[in-house]
């Protein structure tokens, strides 16, 4: 299948059952392994670039949502999660076992150049070597660690040492070139617009970009192996809180809860549903309202009165969440099959504090467009500076309302349901300007959606009967899913799809947990966007992918 | 314009205390220069650490500083202690004495610049210094000055974002101080003289009375759009929002001033504030018929301080309100928009003023 063909064909919409999948990719195929969520085909390590090209170009599999690894007792493997962007319902995986004392397998980067930061992690993580990837360096890890965290055989007690030479200056090499007339510089890790410890190693030739490179890991926690470690019953539902940590905590939460449900076979009654979409979107519009107040901070300066505006309105969903979950970041509210508790006594005063700061935004939405939105300055700063097409976009696995702004329409609440979206009355935004003005739009415009979805779930859960207030399904004490079951699922998160992958040992902790972090595969697209702009169009773009790194690096 | 320019106030200290010598002139220069000086001083020490917090807050929805005194007001002295109490660190690698001097030829050059500004009566008191026939050239050479000491700062620190800073100052104030000056040209072709007394007194003039009011012939009123030009490259040259790119924090982390701390910084605060008041100062003296307005002369200070407050408190309702503009947009705003805008403004002047003079 050497031949160049259109990423999608027509053909490529049509939904296939697995046996006419396994059909298509025909010897490429050694074995079958299905997931919960998708059919696997297990393929010899030297082929995937073959067998991805021809899923992604005669079957229309064009988005690459992660890349997982892991280590068996006899072997690696890697696991290339596919799914379409035009229905995320199908998926199919791509198993591709490794030799266990040669992990060798070849990488998809040429396919889908976001393979490029997944495989970097799964090198640095588990140690699968990618042959033929451009630029196969630790990502997370730093350039000296001695092993590898998530493998079998690593030693967490031996001391990670690096001698001073090796540390003498890790930022030094190719700084200078003596031909050139350009200019290296670091941007962060510590520096006002990079929303974290974001470390970009930028050349520039004058004010203008020539080329920027995203540092990242300086906020890695290990929390794959943290939850690893935990039960799924009570003890890893706390982390995904901490991942994207401004206020998206249920979204998060909503993550791992649909990974471990569908896992575990558990139906979440109706009543929790509603709670759990009303404090989703709640959380949606707090993180929205940051990501915003912080453009505008990137955009204006410090000191713009609307950053203080927008996280004045903020605080006021913080509020709701705060009666609600009884936390303000660190919500964990969810459980396994439900939510932790009912409403806050008195019901009616929630409702009707929900129903008064809804009031309360068409006015603020607006506000922010009169001071920003509609401003000259601001436009001629955003409209058509961080340009990143549909295509490349898709290529790189950008989803969220970073995919949204360059006109994909793809958001999982209405493409792979769950919750209770299904249900509600609300609209997927798109724009199709594709630049950094675009991106915030379509948050500007999310909030008003998600503030339609939170009044249709007050209706809702104002007139529910109080004897069928079921909050939580009847869930065992200790969950121990089948053996060897496998299953990725994802929830459209603040910043795009967030999914958890979960193999299952037959104990009641994970074997292993992966998460697929939008912002992770998001921040991937920065040099496109970037490359041959001006600083502050990189500032710009930055601020627009609306990066959270505690996401990135987990 | 036929009144006899008044006593300019090292005059009036020869003439009070009767020293009829060199010495004694000198003496008497240096205690009005002492007094002028401190008054713009104070002034930056209540629009630094408290106006500004105050102003800012106001926009925000915010309270601020009202911990320490009546309104959070001895939080002056109490920043001032803290400021300099901190640690000068110097980094490696600066390029001295130029890292040194840079922080001191802000504020000196800001200073340098109310030398010539006539700032009003205060009772038999004129505060004005000096009135040479040049004076109005001579307060935006001195006012130019600052953007030297940018680029020195920039150069001499050793870092790239101060550099980046520092050749900013020297773009932002190349495309903006000629439409600057090429506007403020038009106000002296309707004063018909360089001389600061001159062009505060042509506007002391009634334009219009309506309904009773006499509107004076301030030249913001004679010609708004001369006004608005030179109040749009006033901002830049000052450096303020919509134009403050040379500091950028959120792009370059501060520029030029990146690398300074304690003293050093406070300089440079204080450089960047006296020179905003100068901005204002000449703005007022220009436009805004310097220290005239409602009320007899003797409290004409009083105005020349309400019309320079206002400045200030312009600059910073653009802080919290306006987004930054690109540095090739601002450069392309200068060149292309701005030069051309004020040659036409001032060749339009030039003609109005020879047809009806």
């Amino acid at each position: 299948m050497s031949l160049e063909r259109p990423d999608t064909t027509d053909d490529a919409a049509i939904e296939r059952t697995p046996d006419e999948l396994e059909a298509l990719l025909g010897d490429l195929v050694v074995a079958r392994d299905d997931h919960l969520n998708a059919p696997g085909f297990v393929i010899r390590p030297d082929t995937v670039q073959e067998t991805l090209r021809t899923l992604k170009q005669q079957a229309g599999y064009d988005h690459l949502s992660v890349v997982s690894a892991q280590e068996y007792e006899n072997r690696y493997e890697s696991i290339y999660h596919l799914k379409k962007y035009d229905d995320p319902t199908q998926e199919v995986s791509v198993v591709v076992p490794a030799d266990k004392d040669h992990p060798v397998s070849e990488s998809a980067e040429p396919v889908f150049r976001t393979a490029d930061w997944h495989e970097r992690e799964a090198y640095d993580l588990i140690g699968v070597e990618y042959e033929g990837h451009p630029d196969l360096r630790r990502i997370l890890l730093p350039e000296t660690w001695q092993g590898h965290p998530l493998s079998m055989d690593y030693d967490k007690d031996r001391p990670q040492i690096a001698t001073l030479p090796e540390h003498a200056n890790p930022l030094e090499d190719h700084h200078k070139d003596e031909e050139s007339d350009t200019m290296f510089l670091n941007i962060g890790p510590h520096h006002p617009a990079t929303h974290g410890v974001l470390h970009l190693k930028t050349v520039l030739d004058g004010e203008q970009v020539v080329d920027v490179e995203p540092d990242i890991g300086y906020l890695h926690r290990s929390e794959e192996q943290m939850a690893q470690s935990g039960t799924y019953r009570h003890q890893i539902m706390p982390y995904p809180d901490r991942w994207d940590y401004i206020s998206a905590g249920l979204l998060n939460e909503w993550a791992y809860a649909r990974a471990a449900e569908d896992l575990a076979d558990i139906e979440v009654p109706e009543y929790a549903q509603v709670i759990r979409t009303m404090g989703a979107e709640m959380c949606r519009i707090a993180a929205h309202m940051l990501a915003l107040a912080t453009f505008a901070l990137d955009i204006n300066g410090d000191f713009t009165a609307t950053f203080m505006y927008a996280i004045n309105d903020r605080e006021r969903v913080q509020n709701l969440l705060e009666d609600l979950t009884g936390q303000r970041l660190m919500f964990n509210y969810f459980r396994l099959g439900g939510v932790v508790w009912d409403l806050p006594e008195d019901r009616e005063a929630f409702f009707s504090d929900t129903r008064d700061f809804l009031d309360h935004l068409p006015e603020s939405v607006e506000e922010y467009h009169n001071l920003i939105t509609s401003n000259e300055i601001f436009q001629m700063r955003t409209i058509d500076t961080g340009i990143l097409p549909p295509e490349v976009a898709k290529n790189y696995g950008a989803t969220g309302p970073v995919a949204r702004g360059s006109g994909v329409d793809y958001d999982l609440r209405r493409d792979d349901p769950y919750g209770y979206y299904d249900e509600l009355d609300w609209d997927v935004v798109t724009e199709d300007g594709c630049d950094n003005f675009s991106r915030l739009l379509v948050r500007m415009r999310e909030v008003e959606e998600s503030a339609k979805i939170i009044e249709q779930c007050v209706d809702l859960l104002e007139d529910w009967p109080e004897d069928e207030r079921n909050i939580q399904a009847n869930v065992p004490r200790t969950l121990r899913p089948d053996d060897d079951a496998e299953i990725y699922r994802a929830v459209e998160g603040a910043k795009g799809e967030l999914g958890i992958y979960i193999r299952s040992d037959g104990t009641d902790k994970p074997a292993r947990f992966k998460i697929r972090s939008p912002c992770f595969s998001n921040l991937q697209t920065l040099p496109e966007m970037a490359n041959g702009e001006y600083i502050p169009d990189v500032i710009a773009a930055l601020g627009s992918l609306d990066v959270v790194l505690g996401e990135v690096d987990r | 314009m036929g009144t006899a320019p008044a006593q300019l106030f090292p005059e009036f200290i020869v003439d009070t205390l009767g020293l009829d010598s060199v010495i004694g002139e000198v003496a008497a220069s240096l205690v009005a220069a002492f007094v002028v000086g401190n008054i713009i001083l104070a002034f930056t020490g209540v629009a630094g650490p408290w106006a500004k917090r105050k102003i800012t807050a106001a926009f925000t929805d915010r309270i601020a500083v009202d911990r320490i005194g009546p309104y959070g007001l001895l939080i002056i002295p109490a920043a001032a202690v803290q400021l300099l109490a901190k640690e000068l660190i110097i980094p490696e690698g600066v390029d001295r004495p130029s890292w040194d001097i840079a922080p001191i030829l802000l504020p000196a050059s800001a200073l340098l610049g109310f030398s010539v500004i006539p700032m009003g009566r205060i009772g038999p008191i004129n505060l004005h210094l000096a009135d040479p026939e040049v004076g109005f050239a001579l307060v935006f050479a001195f006012a130019s000055i600052a953007s030297v000491s940018l680029v020195m700062a920039g150069y001499a620190s050793n870092n790239k974002y101060s550099l980046l800073g520092g050749l900013r100052a020297v773009a932002q104030n190349l495309a903006y101080e000629i439409p600057l000056i090429v506007t403020a040209m038009s106000a002296v072709i309707f004063a018909g003289t360089l001389q600061m007394s001159g062009i505060v007194g042509a506007q002391t003039e009634t334009l219009a009375t309506i309904g009773g009011v006499a509107i004076p012939s301030w030249y913001a009123f004679v010609n708004p759009f001369a006004f608005v030009l030179f109040l749009t490259a006033n901002m830049a040259e000052i450096g303020r929002n919509p134009f403050d790119i040379p500091e950028a924090p959120t792009e370059i982390v501060g520029g030029y001033q990146t690398e300074y701390s304690s003293a050093y910084f406070v300089l440079f605060y204080l450089g960047e504030f006296v020179h905003i008041f100068l901005g204002g100062a000449i703005l007022a003296v220009t436009f805004l018929g310097g220290a005239s307005g409602p009320g007899p002369e003797s409290i004409g200070f009083i105005w020349f301080v309400v019309k320079i407050w206002g400045f200030f408190l312009f600059t910073q309702w653009a802080r919290a309100a306006i987004p930054r503009v690109r540095i090739d947009q601002l450069i392309e705003i200068g060149w292309k928009g701005m030069l051309v805008l004020s040659f036409a403004n001032l060749v339009l002047t030039a003609v109005i003023v020879g047809v009806i003079a």
